[in-house]
Formats: structure tokens, C-alpha cells, sequence
């Protein structure tokens, strides 16, 4: 960016044609009528001088003004109220360190954020209007793309709502293989944190490390389920397909190495200096206000509150299985690193479980295809990589669901933005925000 | 909200936790119902907590002094349903554009696409095209020439 405003240095030889700034209007005629015929070229310095109201050291964003119309609540005042030497930096939504397409407007002082008004809705597909119109069964194919790093929660959720509402049970083996599944899941969208933690604080290579693990995974459950991301394989009262021998050859490769890809990871990241200069006391979460927000999951976890939906209200089969609720004290994004590492090899020690106490039997009961439960309403929540992700139907009896609500960790996550980001660096609010690990997808529904 | 508020802080009750906010509507004529679920581990379980909202005057007290962490669900109720929250001090629309008019998840609100007419769709006697709000696209229409407009 800088490179195209710097001048030709003096001791240099002068280039054939003169910067068009310095010619003389005779010479500029001259050069004119000698280029005529060819197309222009323009110069660079013109064009910068076009972009007016841009200062040079904020390239890649963009300097927004506040909004041409009255604000419409208190808060918006708040925000969109500038003081003395203060200015308003948008961040997003095009931005490579949002995760997606969220768009953050920050108040910065120089170059230190004192509020900020993250803008949502770029990805709003309406998802919940879009299930009110199909069939249960099909519900669960919208549900995928919500989430898109914890598709298989997302199918989790809705199936244990409809359930209940139709009033049967899946199998214990489909029960086992769901939870086997969705601790694959949240392997992989933990160990994807962790990479791009360290890609938004400008390290490359613990990305790489987690996509091969992500690849390994992701090809496992292809191999259970046909399709790599959007995995569709959950159903009213089941799932899709039982276990092949496919996926148990890679799952047992997986295994074998999973442990040695985490520990490059972690080698890299643990106990490097750099790193935690910049995650170890930045966006300090207390548990106070934690609970006060709504945050729940890894995030509540490492601020030192034990609540985790499989151990508060277990979902079968987690009743069976043996783990613990695992909490930090730090409540930053350090500790909620660590919580997601810790997490991640709890969730190898559970699928060593499943697999060993995997019982027979069928995988899916008896259901119809397009399903009419009696009126009623359900509400089904589970523990998904970003925290608890509820689902809560009603049914009038006919085929399709009354009101279909999901509640998405992420997007509640997200209000504790404004609370940790004030103080901070710009840079340090994008790690801050990777710690969080919202997934846009998940937000804007 | 008191029912809410002695919930959360009676120990005997200890629901510390909103799971969950949502507003349901009940169809024309009927009422909007905005519905809460409380986790609370003295007896683990959920709390479902139902407030009726009258559909012609949609105004509800709002639980953000309870719980801050409502405050994008109240959010989400108002850009979705057009549910007021008194006491929000940020009740602006999250998903829409601000200047947006309608409030797509309430049953009146017509897909304009044929989505419902799936065979298993079933058959809404509440969505009915003459309650659709169709200003947005007129006022689309009338400023399409000037520049900067929709295109």
C-alpha cells in the first residue's frame, strides 16, 4: 500500500516521462498529444489523491461516518457519538479475521478501541421461517449450514425435540452413534479454534496441523454419513446409516495419531512467549458477568463455571459415560484456549468409550416418512462446541413444525464483544474474538 | 418479570441461567407469546416461563436488567415478530436492515416464493397475500432511477 505512494529517490536516474504531478502545463500538453491514440495509464498517485478522506495508515479498513439518520436507541447514541479525537473504524464484514461475514464498528481512540457495535445479518437466510415450512424430516437438512463447524449438533437438537414431541426414542445404538459422531464434530471445530486463534494473532502453521486433523475427521464422517460437510444424518427416531467398516479403519488410523497432531499444536502455541504476551490477560471474561450475558459452553467454562449441558441435563447416552465438567480460572483468552485443548482430549477419552460399549441392535425405529406429532411443545438442548444449543418446536398437529426456534451459542456469545473489547489494541480484538469462536453461519441464521 | 426476577434470585428457586427467549405468534386475531427457559441446578431442569403479548399492542417488559445477555434475544424478537420491549435501551433490528418495515417470522408474513406449496407444506389459512407488506418494494421501485438506489 505504501510502496505505490513513495517517489523515485532523488539519486536515482530520473525515468524517461516525468511524474505527470511535476510536468509543466506545456510539457503535460506535449506528453498528452504523444500518448494520444494509446489508452491512458493512470497514475498512481492521482488515483490516491481520488480517494479522498482515507488516511493511509488505516488501509483495509474503512472509516465510516455515523449513520445519516437520528439514531433510533440510546445505545446507538452511545455509540455513533463521536468525541474529541475519536473516530468511528469499520471492520468487516469482506474482513479475513471476522470468520465469516460479521461486521464490527469500532470507536478507536488512536488506535485503541473504546466501544464497539458489532452489525449482524449479512448471512441471515432466515432458517427458522424456512423449517416452519417443511417437514420435520426435512428440517434436519436445513438445520446443517447453521453451524457449518458443528453440523452434526446442529441435526442433534432438532432431532431429540422431535422425539419428544412424536413421543418415541431412538435405539441405544443410534443413540451411541450420534454421540460418537458429535464428539467428532467437536474435535475437529476445537481443533480448528485452536488454528485460527493463531492465524488471527499471525502464525501460520498450527492451521495446517489442524486441517489435517479436520481432513481426517471430516473424511470419517463422510464415510458414515455420504457428504463431507453437511452431513444430513440424523433422523427423527435414528440415524442415517450404522457404522461401516470404512469408517472404523479410519477412525482407528485417526486415533492412532490424533494425540501427535494436538501436541504439535500445542508445542507451538502452549508455552510460546509471543503468544501468550498477546492472549494471557486480554478480554478477561468474570464468571459474574458471563453468566449475566448468557455465554455458555467452552467460553462460561474458562471463566470457572461448571455448567455443561451433558453433565446438567444429560442427553442420552452421556448418563452412561464417564467425564468430567472441565473449568479454568482465568476467564481469558489464554484460559479459554487451554479449555478448548482440554475439551478436545476429554472428547478422544469419550469416544474410546463409545466405541468400546457401542451395544447391537437396529439404528433407526419405525417412522414415517412425513411425521404429524400431536400439538405440543418440546424443548431439547445440547452441549455443541460453541456452547448450548437449544431447540424448541411446536407442533398443531400437521406436518410441518408450528414455530421452529433455535437459540445459537455464538450469537449470544457475541454480545460480550462490547464489554471485552474497550482498552484493547485493534489488533487484540481480533484475537479476542477467535477466542470466542463465534461461527457467523450459526449467528445470522 | 417479577415471577422472573423471584425465580432467579430465590434460593429455594436459583434459576441462574436464560437458556432461552423466543416469541411464538398464535395467528391473527390470537395473541404473541414470548416464552423463556430457565436452568437451574438446585433441581436440574428446565423452566419454561410463558408471557401472552396482546398481538394488537405487542409491549412487554424487558428482562435486560435481569439478565444482560437478553438483550440480543430481545433483539431478535423485535426484528422477527415486532414485539416492543420496554426498558431495552438498544431495541434496534439485528438480522434486517434498519429500514426494513416488516416483521417476517409472524404467520401473516407470506413467503412471496412458492416454498409452501410443497406437498407436505400443509395449508396456512393465516398467511393471507393481502396482509403482505409490499411498501419496501414500491419504494424500491419509485427510487430505481436515482443514483445510488436499489438496482
Amino acid at each position: 500500500m505504501t510502496t505505490t505512494r513513495k517517489r523515485p529517490a532523488p539519486d536515482k536516474p530520473a525515468p524517461k516521462r516525468a511524474p505527470r504531478r511535476k510536468a509543466a502545463p506545456e510539457d503535460e500538453a506535449a506528453l498528452r498529444a504523444a500518448a494520444e491514440g494509446q489508452p491512458r495509464i493512470p497514475d498512481p498517485l492521482e488515483l490516491d489523491a481520488a480517494a479522498r478522506g482515507r488516511r493511509p495508515e488505516y488501509y483495509g479498513f474503512d472509516i465510516v461516518p455515523p449513520p445519516d439518520r437520528p439514531p433510533q436507541t440510546e445505545r446507538e447514541r452511545e455509540v455513533y457519538t463521536l468525541g474529541d479525537g475519536e473516530m468511528l473504524v469499520n471492520m468487516g464484514p469482506q474482513h479475513p479475521s471476522t470468520h465469516g461475514v460479521m461486521r464490527l464498528v469500532l470507536k478507536v481512540r488512536g488506535e485503541v478501541v473504546i466501544d464497539l457495535d458489532p452489525v449482524l445479518g449479512y448471512l441471515h437466510r432466515g432458517i427458522e421461517k424456512l423449517c416452519e415450512n417443511a417437514t420435520y424430516t426435512t428440517v434436519l437438512t436445513y438445520v446443517d449450514p447453521m453451524d457449518y463447524m458443528s453440523a452434526m449438533h446442529n441435526e442433534h437438537a432438532p432431532a431429540l425435540a422431535f422425539e419428544k414431541l412424536y413421543g418415541i426414542k431412538a435405539p441405544r445404538r443410534a443413540e451411541y452413534i450420534r454421540a460418537l459422531v458429535v464428539e467428532l464434530n467437536r474435535v475437529f471445530s476445537h481443533g480448528l479454534m485452536m488454528g485460527f486463534l493463531a492465524l488471527d494473532l499471525g502464525g501460520l502453521t498450527p492451521i495446517l496441523y489442524s486441517f489435517i486433523n479436520r481432513d481426517q475427521v471430516v473424511d470419517m464422517l463422510s464415510a458414515i454419513s455420504g457428504q463431507r460437510m453437511l452431513f444430513n444424518f440424523f433422523r427423527v427416531g435414528g440415524v442415517n446409516f450404522d457404522v461401516n467398516d470404512e469408517f472404523l479403519s479410519r477412525l482407528g488410523t485417526w486415533r492412532a495419531e490424533v494425540l501427535d497432531t494436538i501436541e504439535m499444536n500445542e508445542k507451538l502455541l502452549t508455552e510460546n512467549e509471543i503468544f501468550a504476551a498477546r492472549t494471557k490477560g486480554m478480554g478477561t471474561l468474570t464468571a459474574r458477568q458471563a453468566i449475566d450475558l448468557g455465554v455458555s459452553g467452552p467460553n462460561l467454562r474458562a471463566s470457572g463455571v461448571a455448567f455443561d449441558v451433558r453433565k446438567a441435563h444429560p442427553y442420552p447416552p452421556y448418563e452412561e459415560l464417564e467425564f468430567e465438567v472441565i473449568t479454568q480460572q482465568g476467564g481469558d483468552t489464554y484460559a479459554r484456549y487451554i479449555q478448548r485443548i482440554a475439551e478436545l482430549k476429554q472428547s478422544i477419552h469419550l469416544i474410546d468409550q463409545i466405541v468400546d460399549r457401542m451395544p447391537h441392535g437396529p439404528v433407526q425405529a419405525q417412522v414415517p416418512g412425513i411425521i404429524r406429532p400431536k400439538p405440543g411443545r418440546a424443548y431439547a438442548a445440547v452441549e455443541s462446541p460453541r456452547g448450548l444449543y437449544s431447540v424448541y418446536a411446536i407442533s398443531d398437529g400437521g406436518p410441518n413444525p408450528y414455530r421452529f426456534r433455535m437459540r445459537d451459542p455464538s450469537f449470544i456469545s457475541l454480545q460480550v464483544m462490547p464489554k471485552l473489547m474497550p482498552g484493547h489494541l485493534i489488533a487484540d480484538t481480533m484475537a479476542i474474538m477467535a477466542s470466542l469462536d463465534p461461527i457467523m453461519g450459526g449467528v445470522d441464521k | 418479570m417479577d415471577a422472573l426476577k423471584t425465580l432467579r434470585d430465590d434460593p429455594a428457586f436459583a434459576f441462574w441461567f436464560l437458556a432461552d427467549a423466543a416469541a411464538v405468534d398464535y395467528g391473527v386475531g390470537n395473541w404473541f407469546e414470548v416464552v423463556y427457559h430457565l436452568y437451574s441446578d438446585r433441581h436440574p431442569a428446565w423452566l419454561r416461563v410463558r408471557v401472552k403479548v396482546d398481538r394488537s399492542n405487542p409491549v412487554t417488559p424487558s428482562i435486560t436488567s435481569l439478565w444482560e445477555g437478553a438483550m440480543f434475544h430481545e433483539r431478535e424478537m423485535y426484528d422477527m415478530m415486532g414485539i416492543v420491549f420496554e426498558g431495552n435501551r438498544d431495541l434496534r433490528r439485528i438480522y434486517m436492515s434498519p429500514d426494513y418495515r416488516s416483521f417476517p417470522q409472524r404467520k401473516d408474513f407470506l413467503l412471496p416464493d412458492d416454498a409452501a406449496d410443497s406437498p407436505a407444506a400443509g395449508n396456512r389459512p393465516l398467511e393471507r397475500p393481502e396482509t403482505w407488506d409490499l411498501t419496501r418494494l414500491e419504494d424500491a421501485a419509485a427510487h430505481r432511477d436515482e443514483p445510488g438506489g436499489p438496482v
